[in-house]
């Protein structure tokens, strides 16, 4: 029955196919350049869109760093002055420098606390509980609320209680601040001296404690994709582990954390490029300040984000590289 | 000496057993095991005291954190209800002894709240569904089709999402103030003889267009993101379903709107909320695209202190503070309705995608 059909089929394909045999070959592939065709069509909102609108904007964003601009009625002219714009940002602008340093140490120490802590907290939330529904809705509403308004909202409220404490106007009333502070640094302090160890780490573990806030804030979407790669495990490997006897802790070390190491090299990624662009960044608040001072600072902002972004992608490679190193693919048909 | 001790565990070896085998007959027998044995097999066990202690553990410490997260607006909340005279009193902390709704009211007849909250739906409405639907139709376009330099390309989306958009917000500002692509329009100008010497084609600023543009493009906020999620999600389809349909002889773009688009609602969903608020409480864009007094009022201009409003007396900060938090209520409060109904398939939507380096 089957061998009939497929004879048929293959007599009605051949018969008219037959006299003219170069034609059949074009069709096939045509099919095959019509699919490749279709791939651009798809692509083709994004490919435009970069070619048109993004290149000539990053071209001219270059452009501009070597430029000093003057506005006037009838539009703006450009002079070239070379390098002076980013002689400026890195000899003479002190603050340039200094706050990228800072910038570079703060998220030395906290990156690793934003990637460890949404991993846990992904895990804990991927476990079956009671009220599980509602732990989640919670966690991921700084994802949805905590962008721009808010961080401009709690930046203007910070400025206006520095001033506050600056003309020192003593006034009573409760103070209606976000949680930022919630443990005192003092008595962090008092218990960890205690112990015997570096005063560096004190201070980082105190930063750390006041600054939960902040990193619960931020890993939002790091919580999002690691609960993403914990649902794509198969949980057949979890119970030939559970019959083999291998405890709660082992299997995550031995089964967890392979498994989902890809996506610690993703969340690292997207951390950075996150934590270094956020409004909240040293040096991007720095960048905005000059940008907004008058027109020699809008080129001497532009040439110094562009020297930040190079900065940026060394630090990623070097990251992605160290990370990319240890992390263990499943082999997959994909 | 160790008889005595053999002699004991030995007891106690023959008591255990003695009541397994009692467990067992009445197991075998049928008969109901006696309700305090039971609650001892159950609870008086190991296994599940250390299991307790860890549910007790993740409950207090996921509940700390939701605390953590909550507090804040909690914080906003009481503030925001609070009269002026609260705000002196130091035996108030967090519940008004004087509640009113003042400020809210001041905010909205004041600053125009209704006005800006129909704009920034609007606009915030276009660019989620623009964004949403140019991520899933390139991220289908990278995922399933194979052509030449399309690892390129793909490097490209990655470099769009990588440069920071304050690095190009000057030529952004300038691209969109002077709106013409390549000089084209420009110089057919000049060769109809124009007498205009200044490349000003079109001001595209104080409308929807430029964010419009971006998002068709997909080249706004944080878009190569959601084209690389959809790409992760499409690679995890089979290809066997589009194969199914192109026999059935439906061409790609059907298949793609027919078959593809349906299955991917809850993605579709993410995306649409990822885009959706991040439009909504942006402020890069609000202040780079809408610099003029005359532009459509949106809600992140909102924030400020209404004119009716009193704020110049002993606790003038806390107040101010205390207002513009209210502010910012309000813009979110939309946002965290539409949250509520969507968190289940938002949360759904992402699980599924199986997001993979």
């Amino acid at each position: 029955m089957d061998k009939s059909i497929k004879t048929k089929k293959s007599n009605v394909d051949v018969k008219p196919a037959t006299p003219q045999k170069p034609g059949r070959q074009r069709k096939v592939t045509t099919l095959q350049k019509q699919k490749s065709r279709m791939g651009w069509v798809f692509i083709s909102p994004f490919l435009i869109g970069f070619l048109v609108i993004y290149l000539p904007m990053i071209t001219e964003s270059i452009y501009f760093s070597f430029c000093k601009m003057k506005t006037g009625s009838s539009g703006y002219t450009l002079n070239f002055v070379g390098l002076e714009n980013y002689k400026y940002a890195i000899f003479t602008d002190k603050d340039f420098v200094s706050n990228l340093w800072k910038s570079i140490l703060d998220l030395l120490f906290q990156i690793p606390a934003i990637v460890i802590f949404s991993l846990f907290i992904a895990v804990l939330l991927n476990e079956k509980m009671k009220g599980r529904a509602i732990f989640r809705a919670i966690f991921f509403i700084p994802v949805i609320v905590s962008t721009g308004i808010i961080e401009q909202i709690d930046l203007q409220n910070y400025l206006a209680e520095v001033q506050m404490n600056a003309t020192e106007i003593s006034q009573g009333g409760m103070q209606v601040t976000s949680g930022t502070e919630i443990i005192s640094r003092l008595e962090v302090q008092r218990y960890l001296q205690g112990m015997i160890v570096g005063n560096e780490l004190v201070i980082y573990i105190t930063n750390l404690v006041n600054g939960i806030y902040n990193i619960v804030n931020k890993s939002g979407v790091q919580m999002l994709i690691y609960l993403a790669g914990l649902q794509s495990i198969s949980p057949s490997i979890y119970e030939s582990c559970q019959i083999d006897g291998a405890t709660a802790w082992e299997t995550f070390w031995k089964i967890t954390f392979p498994m989902i190491s890809p996506m610690i090299l993703v969340n690292t990624v997207y951390t950075v490029i996150d934590s270094f662009t956020s409004k909240s960044n040293v040096v991007m608040n720095y960048i905005s300040k000059v940008y907004n001072t008058n027109n020699d600072g809008m080129m001497q902002a532009t040439a110094m984000s562009w020297m930040y972004f190079l900065m940026v992608i060394v630090i990623l490679l070097a990251i992605g590289g160290i990370i990319s190193a240890y992390v263990f693919y499943q082999r997959r048909d994909v | 000496m160790d008889m005595p001790v053999n002699d004991k565990k030995a007891q106690k070896a023959l008591k255990k057993q003695l009541e397994k085998e009692e467990a067992l007959r009445r197991i075998r027998a049928q008969e109901k095991t006696p309700f305090l044995l039971r609650l001892k097999y159950k609870y008086l066990t190991w296994y599940f005291a250390k299991r307790f202690a860890w549910a007790l553990f993740r409950f207090v410490l996921l509940f700390g954190i939701s605390f953590i997260i909550i507090f804040p607006y909690i914080s906003k909340i009481a503030g925001s209800i609070m009269s002026r005279d609260d705000f002196v009193d130091t035996t108030v902390k967090l519940i008004a002894k004087y509640p009113t709704f003042d400020t809210y009211k001041a905010i909205i007849n004041d600053n125009h709240y209704f006005k800006a909250l129909f704009n920034s739906t609007l606009l915030s409405l276009l660019c989620g569904v623009c964004q949403m639907l140019t991520a899933a139709v390139v991220g289908y376009g990278f995922s399933k089709f194979k052509f030449k330099f399309r690892n390129a390309i793909f490097y490209l989306v990655i470099f769009t999402m990588i440069v920071p958009h304050d690095t190009i917000q000057l030529s952004m500002f300038m691209k969109f103030h002077y709106f013409d692509i390549y000089g084209i329009v420009g110089g057919i100008k000049k060769l109809l003889g124009s007498a205009e010497q200044t490349p000003a084609i079109a001001n595209l600023l104080n409308t929807f267009w430029p964010l419009a543009i971006l998002s068709i493009t997909g080249l706004a906020f944080k878009n190569g993101l959601y084209i690389y999620i959809m790409r992760q999600y499409f690679n995890g389809v089979p290809d066997e379903l589009e194969e199914a349909a192109y026999v059935d002889g439906a061409g790609v773009i059907r298949t793609f709107i027919r078959i593809i688009l349906p299955m991917s609602v809850p993605m579709l969903v993410t995306i649409f909320m990822f885009a959706f608020s991040w439009q909504w409480s942006d402020t890069f864009y609000t202040e780079l695209f809408f610099p003029s007094k005359s532009a459509p009022l949106l809600l992140p201009k909102i924030v400020g202190v209404p004119a009716s409003l009193d704020t110049n007396y002993a606790a003038q900060i806390t107040y101010e503070t205390a207002i513009r938090n209210t502010c910012g209520l309000l813009i979110l409060a939309p946002l965290v309705i539409i949250y509520l109904f969507a968190q289940r398939t938002l949360i759904e939507g992402v699980e599924r995608s199986g997001i993979t380096g």
